[in-house]
């Protein structure tokens, strides 16, 4: 960054004594650059970043992980205070519980899994869905009996925009294969061992147990994985051009969430 | 002695080692592959077969202190220290003996029925004043009976073969009840002073405590379907014909008059001719709904039910509603409000009191749609359908195809099952630990059929 070309340097209007034959008291006006901005003087334009992260992603868990640079960290307390949905897709594996409900903890309980269809697993996914969809409407603290909350909750707009625990807006099961399957999960306010939990608590419902092999956010709020940048990306110009391209999402996602 | 002392201190060896005990190596953090080792040799666990069936429950909720919710522990806890639960808010689970196949809530009282081949088919629960619940022996004294049944108990009915018919359906009035059989006809008991009971009025009758249950036989064809109404009775047989007997004041029976009928008459007027396929009462107003998708009003209009044909109050012939809705497939009646449902899976309501599209529609009298995403249905699950719709005295209960159970309406006594005690005001989520596969609704309470999840 400090390589690329700085700021040129302030000019201001200097009485310099004229060229020419010494000793004549004529004064020239003449646009000079300020000594107080040479590069030597003023050193390095850039000493540190300031560098911010948006949602929390934890060491075993993947994906988009939303950064903030200099001034953008004002624009993350935005987008944190529009409340919007993050996507995870979540793997997991019947047949074995564990004590921190992912597949590299300790072993509690190992129980058959051959009565599980697909079927059975969509009932227990709706049923969560359901819960959820309450529990939205409920922390979302406005008074049900406004018409003004049946006009939102018939657009879907309830969203709590405040505090509140975890709650997930929409689930669903991509594919089941025996022991494995794999589900994506919308999600407000969540952490990844909330998502864990939940897969471990599907396991119960469904007679049996489940641990949690893989959990990967696609997407935080307008941020998906196409605007990631992989590890091999992770130079100025792709950064820059990054940046770049999601100016104008978020700008029109702010303005339209807070107004 | 120090000296001595110190030289054998410094040379202490370990005790020889025949005398040390062979203990196990000392527990350190174990490497991947006696971990994995360890994992293979635990034991795996079994909690339920591939042929598992799901179980079936019934879920109740509402008002307790008439027994209408059959817990007994409710209205007299089994131990001191608790106090009597006036309302339960939240489904709460009954155990029964049998799968309950059909049941039906009446104005403070319950009846739960079963398809068995066993002597005891129905049970019963809650206000018996009007022995709308048969003659339940007093354990007391033998002559007496219950006035409050707070547990299902069995209804002894007069079967000429017990062990061969089977009870289809029941349903339950104001203060009286009928039971539909498959090959013995209908069963009503309870307060006959309307007629309702299908049987002639007796001057100054004393219901309560009675022993008579009355059996109706003679229809053109098999009775299908019972349903009462507040104080009126109406039989749906297999040739799609409908019979209605009880009180007419705001003309409920459909029969051109607005006097008492105490015997089952054939209705006429727009239904004459076509085949009904299902009839629906709870309070004073009736629809019926017939193969090709039509439906048909009669009763009370008061709250503009069927104001999108006549401007009366109270219309005694059955008429045709001309709404565009689209093939209504189910209609139920509830007091003041009616709702149907489409072949497409939308939910219309109209009536008066609220319809579930907010606080601010509180009286219509030609139907509006409930928007779809208020049942869940969205970009997510673009196919979730209401599968059936019920309705009490002034709430909606709906049950989509994914087993879920939405209500909305008056919270009468907590009759809504939400957790909360206030009025709903559009559609909302009932948590039943289960699929929903049926639900009655009642004044203040409801009984729902519940298929457990695996």
């Amino acid at each position: 960054l400090n390589a690329a070309p700085g700021r040129a340097p302030r000019q201001h209007v200097r009485f310099l004594p004229a060229p020419g034959d010494g000793g004549a008291t004529g004064l020239v006006a003449a646009r000079v650059p300020v000594l107080a901005d040479h590069p030597l003087v003023r050193g390095p334009r850039f000493r540190r970043l300031k560098i911010g992260a948006g949602h929390r992603l934890d060491v075993k868990a993947s994906g988009v992980f939303v950064l903030g640079i200099g001034h953008g960290n004002a624009l993350l307390t935005d987008l944190y205070n529009c409340h919007l949905t993050k996507v995870y897709t979540v793997g997991g594996l019947f047949g074995k519980a564990t004590d921190d409900f992912s597949d590299t903890g300790k072993l509690v309980e190992k129980t058959t899994f051959d009565h599980i269809t697909r079927e059975k697993l969509e009932r227990i996914l709706a049923v969560i869905q359901g819960t959820n969809h309450k529990a939205l409407l409920m922390h979302s603290n406005i008074d049900m009996k406004t018409q003004e909350a049946y006009e939102m909750a018939v657009k879907g707009l309830i969203r709590p925009m405040g505090k509140s625990p975890p709650i997930i807006t929409a689930i669903r099961c991509l594919q089941l294969t025996l022991p494995e399957f794999q589900l994506e999960i919308h999600c407000l306010h969540e952490t990844q061992q909330y998502l864990r939990k939940i897969v471990h608590e599907i396991g119960l419902e469904l007679k049996s147990s489940a641990v949690c092999t893989q959990v990967r956010r696609i997407r935080d709020g307008v941020f998906t994985l196409d605007d990631a940048l992989l590890r091999t990306q992770w130079n100025l110009q792709s950064i820059q051009n990054a940046i770049w391209d999601c100016q104008l999402k978020v700008k029109t996602e702010l303005e339209k969430t807070l107004g | 002695a120090a000296a001595a002392m110190w030289g054998a201190l410094r040379g202490v060896r370990r005790p020889p080692p025949a005398l040390r005990r062979g203990l196990a190596k000392p527990a350190g953090p174990r490497s991947v592959r006696q971990l994995r080792e360890a994992e293979e040799a635990a034991p795996v666990f079994q909690y339920v077969g591939k042929a598992a069936k799901r179980k079936d429950r019934v879920y109740v909720w509402g008002f307790c202190y008439s027994g209408a919710l059959g817990v007994p522990s409710f209205v007299k806890p089994d131990v001191g220290w608790k106090k009597p639960r006036r309302i339960q808010t939240t489904p709460y689970r009954l155990e029964t003996e049998e799968k309950i196949s059909s049941a039906a809530c009446g104005y403070g009282f319950t009846l739960l029925s079963s398809n068995t081949t066993d002597i005891t088919k129905v049970w019963g629960m809650g206000l018996n004043k009007d022995s709308q619940l048969g003659f339940q022996r007093s354990r007391r004294e033998r002559t007496k009976g219950y006035e409050y049944v707070l547990e299902p108990s069995p209804i002894p009915l007069p079967l000429e073969k017990p062990q061969q018919t089977r009870v289809l359906q029941v349903s339950c009035g104001r203060a009286h009840s009928l039971i539909l059989t498959d090959s013995e006809g209908v069963f009503t008991m309870g307060n006959n002073s309307y007629g309702q009971c299908g049987r002639k009025v007796v001057e100054d009758e004393t219901y309560s405590e009675s022993h008579l249950i009355h059996q109706l036989k003679e229809f053109d064809s098999r009775v299908v379907q019972v349903v009462c109404g507040q104080d009126h009775s109406l039989f749906r047989t297999k040739k799609g014909a409908v019979y209605a007997c009880g009180w007419g004041a705001d003309g409920q029976t459909g029969l051109g008059h607005y006097n008492i009928t105490s015997v089952p008459t054939k209705l006429c007027g727009d239904i004459a001719g076509v085949n009904i396929i299902q009839v629906s009462s709870y309070g004073d107003c009736c629809l019926a709904v017939s193969d090709e998708g039509d439906v048909f009003g009669w009763g009370n209009s008061e709250y503009l039910q069927l104001a999108s044909v006549t401007e009366t109050t109270q219309v005694n012939v059955p008429r045709h509603l001309p709404f565009k809705v689209g093939k209504i497939k189910e209609a139920a009646c509830g007091g003041t409000g009616n709702i149907v449902l489409t072949e497409e899976g939308n939910v219309f309501v109209w009536g008066y009191g609220i319809l579930g599209k907010g606080p601010n529609l509180i009286e219509t009298a030609v139907p509006e749609m409930i928007p779809p995403s208020l049942f869940g249905r969205s970009d997510f699950n673009p196919d979730i359908r209401v599968a059936h719709v019920r309705c009490g005295l002034s709430q909606f209960a709906a049950l989509t195809n994914r087993g879920e159970l939405f209500v909305w309406g008056k919270n009468i006594r907590g009759c809504l099952g939400t957790g909360r005690m206030e009025d709903q005001y559009f559609p909302w989520r009932v948590t039943v630990p289960g699929e929903v596969v049926d639900v009655a609704c009642g004044v203040d309470h409801m009984v729902s059929m519940v298929k457990s999840f695996t």
